[in-house]
């Protein structure tokens, strides 16, 4: 459960989180002096510091399991100069001691920088980076360690190309994990403004016939219904498709047909409306009623267990593609030659058109990226979070490709000279006493 | 001390109002609302409650004031907190009082196109590429291996997740890469794990005449311990700076170079299928009409010295069965194929 002050001001405990209260815990944060005086005891101090960095790494995560993961070992690598290595076989190193070519050691001139070690101890919580949904967060599909755990058990996270339901599946170097690309925008995007969030209310379904043009609306209503539900029967086949990093064949999913055959439905009863409401000629409604009972066979064959969503949709589009009920093009001929008379792109020089070309390229691509879409749970067009960039941050032991929402865990964190790729944000000292803490049964 | 008076006006506001509040609400006879007014309007020692309390004034004070940079993300790169402490390279430390942790740049868009270009179309193997860039390894492969799902998402027509990478790419620290030029190196690629054989501290008597090198000193760890030249990812790129310094031509040693970690790839490539084909060599697959059920075969007698071997099949007496116990009820798997 989580702990009812989360982001608390008075007593702040820092979380892996994006929250801005978080931001202002985490900038107003001193270090915490422990062990500088002598008014705790070592176990006091341990106690505390290991109640600080529980506080942040995985603090959804019992303490019982972390126990059963920490592990002593900490792991470093060294860095080789190849260049070094080939002209050395590293006997120059022993060579000479005792006869007069031994380097005395200079204990009080070494001053080697503090970020000159290798910081051991701030690996104290590697092995919690292994978790899946910590390496979510960490990989920043998810805006807080919560909310990719819960990522994870509503399905939305894949490893190796399979659902993985487990936060607590721990990672192993190679592992290829990938979010919804849906709930990486709902989670890293800014909230949708709360009056849009109501639902809006339905337009009345029958239309005022006065109106010139709008059997030809309607006509472009029903094509766009059509167009629907050929996407509703052709994502169902997608989905299924083989994942290109799995070794399993995809399993045969068969295609719900219900809500292809409710919008062939929605499209007869549009057409047989717009012949009761609408003053049309003799030979458009001829033609839609034509349509209509050559869209009767297609429903039945809809309705049946074999039925294909590709063949269904090729059919209605050849249907409506013969259906001409448009108002005349004339009128709209004309209308484009006025526009053409006074064009007031003539003035500007081709290169002034490319440029501008090319901006409207980009705009346009910009629009088909990041459209304005109501329906998603997030504000629209897309745009970050606010306060986020600060903790804009991915570890090394990750490769992130945010295109497809898609990251590799190359292989566990490691310590190097003066860097510790455990991203904690926690002094040294802090982390060593809770090092220290967690070795007691070991 | 003496008492604190509210001011004035304040407690005369909050008198009026009581008043008119309980004369809508109660409507009640006129000498109750009086002796009612009277016990509210009295002198209060104590100051009025303010609105927020000072931690959480202090919290508006900063987002509204030096906080308020990091509301809107400005895209010309990382904006990160100020660092307490003296920090090597300010600006790239996420957390103020940690400066161990660096925000290391991601490579960009282009310079993951760039890769991938080299090993998918260019035909390079993948340690020719890593040592070109500087860039690891397992770090060229797994770019190589995002990217083509997503070139395949691109040809199924899924939606990619533009609007996201790009904000995020502007936040990050990025770093890129010329396929003409001479690039810095992105990481250290020549990295060598410090196996814990060669954390102790040992006494190892030896004569002071003796050519003791790096592969003496790992046989002094352990009678089994590789030297380091051995156990780094390149160790070809060790033999090429060999070469130039016995002084082959620079064009010379790089074709060596490449000829030899294309060989190296190779080998892997063979023992991996290799491994595949002694695994399936073992494995009798029987497909039924839900499930391929497969058969290996298995030594009951391999149980280890003990008899208590974990990776042995069936129950054991003496050996712990864990599968009742709390932590084991959910079986989370331990990898994914």
């Amino acid at each position: 459960m989580k702990p009812k002050r989360f982001h608390g001001l008075k007593r702040p405990k820092l979380r892996q989180s994006w929250n801005k209260y978080n931001l202002f815990n985490l900038a107003h944060m001193r270090s915490p002096k422990i062990g500088r005086g002598d008014n705790e005891t070592f176990f006091q101090q341990k106690w505390r510091a290991k109640g600080m960095l529980r506080a942040y790494h995985g603090e959804h995560v019992v303490e019982r399991k972390w126990e059963r993961m920490f592990r002593r070992r900490l792991l470093a690598v060294a860095e080789m100069n190849p260049k070094y290595m080939a002209a050395f076989d590293g006997s120059e190193l022993a060579a000479g001691r005792g006869s007069g070519r031994q380097i005395p050691p200079r204990w009080e001139m070494d001053n080697r920088s503090r970020m000159r070690v290798t910081p051991y101890m701030q690996m104290a919580f590697a092995p919690m980076e292994r978790r899946l949904d910590i390496a979510v967060f960490r990989a920043m599909f998810a805006s807080s360690a919560r909310q990719a755990r819960q990522f994870c058990v509503h399905g939305a996270v894949k490893v190796n190309g399979k659902k993985m339901p487990f936060p607590g599946y721990r990672l192993n170097p190679g592992d290829m994990f990938q979010v919804d690309p849906e709930r990486v925008m709902f989670a890293t995007g800014a909230k949708k403004d709360p009056s849009a969030m109501r639902p809006r209310r339905q337009p009345a379904a029958a239309l005022p016939s006065n109106d010139t043009d709008a059997p030809a609306e309607d006509a472009a209503e029903a094509e766009a219904a059509a167009e629907n539900a050929e996407e509703a029967a052709e994502a169902k086949p997608a989905d299924a498709e083989q994942d290109p990093d799995t070794t399993d064949a995809p399993e045969p999913v068969r295609a719900d047909m219900k809500p292809t055959r409710q919008q062939i439905q929605d499209i007869v009863k549009k057409a047989k409306q717009i012949i009761a409401e609408e003053d049309l000629s003799g030979g458009q409604k001829q033609s839609l009623r034509k349509f209509i009972k050559e869209v009767k066979p297609l429903l039945t064959r809809a309705g049946r267990p074999s039925a294909s969503p590709t063949e269904i949709t090729d059919e209605l589009a050849r249907m409506l593609g013969e259906l001409k009920i448009g108002r005349d093009t004339s009128a709209e001929e004309e209308s484009k030659k006025e526009a053409e008379s006074d064009d007031p792109l003539d003035d500007l020089t081709s290169a002034q058109l490319e440029q501008l070309e090319a901006r409207m390229q980009e705009h346009i691509r910009n629009e088909q990226e990041n459209p304005y879409d109501p329906t998603k749970p997030y504000a629209t067009p897309w745009r970050p979070r606010p306060f986020m960039a600060p903790f804009a941050t991915i570890p090394r032991y990750l490769e992130v490709n945010q295109n497809i929402c898609a990251a590799v865990y190359l292989r566990h964190p490691v310590a190097r000279r003066g860097d510790a790729e455990v991203p904690t944000p926690f002094p040294y000292e802090v982390n060593q006493l809770a090092y220290n803490w967690y070795l007691r049964r070991r | 001390m003496p008492p604190s008076i509210p001011n004035a006006a304040s407690s005369a506001v909050s008198a009026v109002t009581h008043c008119t509040w309980s004369s809508i609400a109660a409507s009640t006879n006129r000498s109750i609302i009086t002796s009612q007014c009277h016990r509210i309007a009295g002198f209060s020692t104590t100051a009025s409650r303010p609105r927020f309390t000072k931690s959480r004034r202090k919290f508006r004070l900063w987002i509204n004031g030096a906080g308020s940079v990091f509301k809107k993300h400005k895209p010309d790169g990382p904006n990160y907190l100020k660092p307490m402490t003296g920090a090597a390279s300010p600006g790239l430390h996420p957390f103020p009082i940690n400066p161990f942790y660096r925000s290391h740049p991601v490579l960009d868009e282009k310079a993951r196109e760039t890769v991938w270009r080299k090993v998918m179309q260019e035909g390079e193997p993948i340690k020719a590429v890593s040592a070109e860039f500087g860039i690891d390894i397992n770090r060229v492969a797994a770019i190589v291996r995002l990217k083509e799902v997503e070139k395949d998402w691109e040809i199924k027509g899924k939606k990619l997740a533009r609007p996201y990478a790009r904000a995020m790419l502007s936040m990050l620290p990025t770093s890129s890469l010329g396929a003409q030029y001479q690039n810095k190196p992105y990481e250290a690629i020549n990295e060598v794990h410090v196996h814990p054989y060669t954390m102790q501290q040992i006494y190892w008597p030896t004569s002071e005449s003796r050519h003791f090198t790096r592969e003496d000193a790992a046989k002094a760890f352990h009678k089994d311990m590789l030297s380091a030249d051995k156990r780094v990812p390149h160790p070809e790129l060790i033999q090429m700076e060999k070469n130039l310094l016995n002084g082959m031509s620079p064009h010379d040693a790089a074709a060596e170079f490449k000829k030899a970690v294309m060989e190296s790839e190779q080998e892997a490539a063979e023992k991996q299928v290799a491994k595949a084909e002694r695994e399936e060599k073992y494995l009798t697959r029987v497909k039924s009409k839900r499930f391929e059920f497969r058969f290996k075969q298995y030594n009951s007698e391999n149980v280890g010295p003990q008899g208590k071997n974990r990776k042995t099949v069936g129950w054991r007496y003496g050996a712990p069965y864990y599968d009742r116990q709390k932590d084991h009820q959910i079986k989370i798997p331990t990898s994914v194929p």
